[in-house]
């Protein structure tokens, strides 16, 4: 069972399309691993659409009646139905795969990361039972598939930003907390974790790391002696 | 004005239960009729109302009313897609408006690769509208399967590979094989009620 979910306010602010887009990719993978979550959406969507569409009697936006914008109006709506019918498009999910391979085992991907599995890098094995294939996600920021085997471990570590964690399959632990398929992990710079996986079948996470964009690779080296095996430019 | 389609006052005095599902037929009007008549009594009911969410939201007035008449051809060019039993007519098209604006501001801040709302909130992907064709398949595991599928018919097989592994739409697997939709669909049927049949089998 998933235990560890994205904050109310933050599921909210998701549904709002409010979030940045690196937190909302990660809160959206979740929630295709979480039907409670996925629940919590739906009903914020149902709650902010009546706000932003249907308690806008009083508003007065609404009401001023500016003819300029009913002519405006008009002429939209006549643009509009001369519009042909839409095609079914058939570019968006091209390319998209819905699982992984490591060393013999399959893990299915949740649906909103599949996109970007066409552009994973190689697994490289680390130290320590460790395996790690970066994904280009297209954001500002460093993703990377990570492998734990089972007995594996990843060193003591702190975090510049933010990193968002997600477990895909099996199980972890950090000296905090348990962590099981499903899980949202939010760490920032005031947490100190080191993972370890005694899963029999190990564990998959995705994880992003939120970097501001003026830490660069070179001082994050220096800075952190763990980076270096995971940031890879 | 448009002729011949009257434009009635936003403002209307109606009840949002009442009015989900006169809207409700409205939009299936336009789904099935292309109904230029319903179309603008969804227009004049929502127009306004996604034009004063928008001047909120982007704070812009050309902005705002490029907003609206993104959200509002989507509406009448993809009206098929709404469902009524999955939600009300106002949460559809705020949710239509929602991910046209997550992806207008980050085309504004010149992030071209950014994730995009589609892979966030598949609201209009075609995809979603025979979402219930998948439910077999979140029930079975790849690794259940396995051997089963290996026991599939040759052409079922290329069909299911396709659609559940590399996670191709049945439309682009009827474009490749070159074979109709309709045979695409009922091999994709066939397939999963033999792997279906099979694991009760299993069991
Ligand atoms: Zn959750």
């Amino acid at each position: 069972m998933t235990k560890f979910h994205p904050a109310p306010e933050q599921l909210s602010e998701f549904a709002q399309g409010a979030l940045a887009s690196v937190e909302s990719l990660m809160i959206s993978a979740h929630c295709d691993m979480c039907a409670r979550c996925q629940q919590v959406v739906a009903q914020q969507t149902v709650l902010q659409a009546e706000h932003a569409l249907m308690d806008t009697q009083d508003d007065p936006a609404t009401k001023t009646h500016d003819f300029q914008d009913d002519s405006k109006l008009d002429s939209m709506l006549e643009s509009i139905t001369q519009l042909p019918r839409a095609t079914p498009s058939k570019t968006s999910r091209s390319g998209s795969r819905k699982i992984i391979e490591l060393d013999g085992r399959v893990f299915t991907i949740p649906r909103t990361l599949r996109k970007y599995v066409p552009f994973m890098g190689n697994w490289s094995s680390l130290v320590g039972k460790l395996w790690q294939a970066p994904v280009d996600v297209g954001v500002s920021g460093v993703a990377n598939f990570i492998y734990i085997g089972q007995g594996g471990s990843i060193p003591e570590h702190t975090h510049r930003g933010t990193e968002y964690t997600l477990v895909i399959n099996g199980e972890f632990s950090d000296g905090l907390n348990h962590y099981r398929k499903g899980d949202f992990i939010k760490m920032n710079e005031s947490d100190i974790h080191a993972p370890y996986s005694d899963d029999i079948s190990g564990c998959l996470i995705f994880s992003i790391l939120d970097q501001p964009l003026h830490f660069t690779a070179g001082i994050a080296r220096l800075l952190n002696p763990f980076s270096h095996l995971f940031f890879r430019y | 004005m448009l002729v011949g389609i009257p434009l009635e006052q936003s403002n209307s005095v109606i009840k949002p239960k009442d009015c989900a599902s006169e809207m409700s037929e409205y939009i299936v009007a336009v789904a099935e009729e292309r109904c230029k008549r319903s179309f603008a009594r969804v227009f004049s009911y929502f127009a306004p109302r996604l034009r004063s969410y928008a001047l909120k939201q982007m704070g812009n007035e050309a902005l705002a009313m490029e907003l609206v008449q993104d959200t509002m051809s989507n509406v009448w060019q993809k009206a098929h897609l709404f469902n009524s039993e999955k939600g009300s007519p106002s949460t559809w098209i705020f949710t239509i408006a929602r991910n046209i604006r997550f992806d207008m501001l980050r085309k504004l801040q010149n992030r071209k690769e950014d994730v995009c709302s589609d892979d966030l909130w598949p609201v209009l992907c075609e995809q979603t509208a025979d979402a219930n064709e998948t439910s077999l398949d979140e029930q079975i595991t790849l690794e259940q399967i396995g051997f089963m599928f290996e026991s599939l018919p040759v052409k079922q097989k290329a069909v299911i590979e396709a659609i559940y592994i590399d996670g191709k739409s049945q439309q682009e697997v009827a474009d490749e094989l070159s074979i109709p939709l309709g045979t695409v669909k009922s091999r994709t049927r066939l397939a999963l009620q033999r792997l279906k049949g099979m694991l009760n089998d299993h069991d």
